[in-house]
């Protein structure tokens, strides 16, 4: 009994250096955003000031209002941004349903080969594909429109999608297809009515995946996008905030937290489903 | 009846290729002709004359692969790559195992921790290089006056993105940021899937908690270590962004890795043939060690 105790616990050392190592991981992971939260609420006198100060003095909203007022042409970004992520999202859920369907119910020979193909498609470099997409679009006339984007953004986020869905109808058993079938019921009624619902929670793990990607990608939209009023937030934040001497600190801070919220709280909202679905695809995947 | 069986087989292919063709078609389209296509365009020279007028490239006897051979831009581009990559997994795996091996024991709040440490896997890719680049920002930097502290002074002026020495280690400290969470993750969901009961059997073998981990633990969660860590290669290998905003490549080329020296000769210099070529032996490169990744830890796990 005592033997037992004993070994299920902690000496006071390791105990502390557990905790230790936790705290300065953690520091490390979260300090940088509460710094940005800080910094965007001061003034950009105080936020020039050395040693910097770890609560602003009087906190403002200058650098948002500056942003709403002055700077309207982020909100262009913002909303080409919102446009391009969400129809990635949409349209790789179909695809993936399509595909992931497929991959899980059917294993012959043509399905391997697919399969192989979408994991090999995750590895090229995205700017490979942009040297050969910038002359091969702008033949077929897309380069420099949201549409041409679109789908050079959904092909690079299709595999994993399809890869992560056919994980999740491969837990379906095929029983209930069976039952159906008998019943009557068409294949494509089968897959959209019956088991399609069973993998809802998937589906949005997959959803939320692809729209995170999206709105993360820079190198598609510095390559096939020229016009300003179409480019997204990554590369107009870059192009238009970044300038080589006048950086505006608070602003800059201001636009992080501005650009970041809407998938934190995509994630924070959904993360149930998130996190079991980034296990699923990356592990069984 | 077995004529029935047969016939729905062959439905089956049909209609499974109905489901994939729409997918097919994209990444064929978007993803497999253009990697060919820029692979034959590397041997060609190619510019943005040939874009304006629509004349295809013309075949230049590996001039593209020769230029590259002549100066030590490429040589040096590959080495900031593998040093940046073999650091960045290196330090993200060591630190993602700590940290997931501490969530995994009896701490108050785990769950809620887990949450908000996903938060910088979260943050765009862009933004968490603005996050960083006001870290170490050079005159008010929190990173400057953290420096200042700790060396007692004795460091005045730390600017780490306009060092040659350190810059690298900057843009990697900002990599680790952003990729410690999903890896953490994903070692945390392979932990929670070792068997208890071998686990305390061990205990009550008297076998103390390295020994566990060394030989309970860490063969359960190799196959998520595997994949996690062959992820992180690949990303890191293809890492752009954070680059070309933080360091534009610089300071003296210090961090121009093979993504910024392709794109700043195809996309800034418009030599798209020979940024190309860059891009082809990346791809090379990056297909070797993965494949080599893999064999070797196939051989750890026979063995």
């Amino acid at each position: 009994m005592s033997k037992t105790r004993t070994l299920k616990h902690d000496g006071p050392w390791y105990t502390a250096g557990k905790y230790l190592i936790l705290i300065v991981i953690l520091l490390f992971l979260l300090f940088p955003i509460y710094w940005v939260l800080v910094t965007s609420f001061k003034t950009n006198m105080e936020a020039y000031q050395y040693p910097p100060t770890f609560f602003p003095h009087s906190p403002v909203l200058d650098s948002f209002i500056k942003l709403f007022t002055q700077h309207n042409q982020f909100f262009v970004y913002y909303q080409n941004n919102l446009i391009v992520s969400a129809s990635v999202a949409l349209l790789g859920c179909i695809l993936a349903i399509f595909a992931g369907y497929s991959l899980a119910r059917f294993k012959n020979r043509w399905n391997q080969a697919f399969f192989a193909l979408l994991l090999a498609s995750q590895m090229f470099p995205v700017i490979s594909r942009m040297i050969s997409l910038y002359a091969i679009m702008g033949k077929l006339g897309i380069i420099n429109t949201l549409g041409g984007l679109i789908f050079a953004l959904l092909a690079a986020q299709v595999p994993f999608c399809i890869i992560l869905m056919a994980s999740f109808f491969a837990n379906i058993p095929t029983e209930i297809e069976e039952a159906a079938f008998v019943d009557g019921a068409g294949r494509w009624r089968i897959l959209f009515t019956i088991v399609t619902p069973l993998v809802k929670s998937g589906l949005l793990a997959v959803g939320i995946y692809a729209f995170l990607m999206t709105w993360d990608d820079y190198l598609h939209a510095a390559t096939l996008i020229q016009d300003d009023s179409l480019r997204t937030l990554s590369v107009g934040i870059a192009l238009r905030y970044l300038g080589e001497l006048s950086y505006d600190w608070s602003l800059v801070n201001a636009i992080s937290i501005i650009g970041t919220i809407p998938v934190v709280l995509l994630f924070f909202f959904f993360q149930k489903y998130m996190i079991k679905g980034l296990v699923a695809g990356a592990v069984k995947g | 009846m077995k004529s029935r069986t047969l016939k729905r087989t062959r439905s089956d292919l049909l209609f499974s290729f109905i489901l994939d063709a729409p997918a097919l078609l994209m990444t064929v389209l978007f993803i497999i002709v253009p990697i060919v296509d820029s692979v034959i365009k590397s041997f060609q020279d190619y510019g943005v004359r040939n874009i304006i007028s629509g004349k295809p490239g013309v075949w230049n006897n590996f001039a593209n692969y020769l230029y590259l051979a002549k100066t030590d831009a490429f040589s040096m581009a590959s080495i900031h790559t593998f040093s940046f990559v073999l650091g960045v997994v290196v330090l993200q795996f060591l630190l993602s195992l700590l940290l997931s091996l501490i969530l995994n024991t009896e701490i108050k709040g785990a769950r809620l921790l887990r949450s908000i440490m996903m938060t910088p896997w979260v943050v765009p890719t862009v933004i968490s290089a603005l996050i960083w680049m006001w870290l170490f920002q050079p005159q008010y930097g929190f990173v400057k006056y953290l420096v200042n502290l700790v060396s007692l002074g004795k460091v005045q002026d730390f600017a780490m993105l306009n060092n040659p020495r350190t810059a690298l280690a900057g843009v990697g400290i900002a990599a680790l940021w952003k990729q410690i969470p999903l890896m953490s993750l994903l070692l945390l969901a392979g932990l929670q899937n070792v068997p208890q009961e071998i686990n305390e059997a061990a205990m009550i073998d008297g076998a103390g908690k390295f020994r566990r981990f060394l030989s309970v633990t860490l063969p359960y969660l190799s196959p998520v270590i595997k994949v996690s860590i062959s992820m992180a290669i690949i990303e890191n290998f293809k890492q752009f962004p954070l680059f070309w905003t933080m360091t534009g490549g610089g300071p003296n080329n210090a961090t121009t890795t093979l993504a910024v020296l392709s794109y700043r000769e195809a996309f800034v210099s418009m030599n798209l043939g020979s940024g190309a070529a860059v891009t082809t032996l990346w791809m090379l490169m990056m297909i070797l060690v993965v494949f080599f990744y893999n064999r070797v830890f196939r051989v750890q796990d026979l063995g």
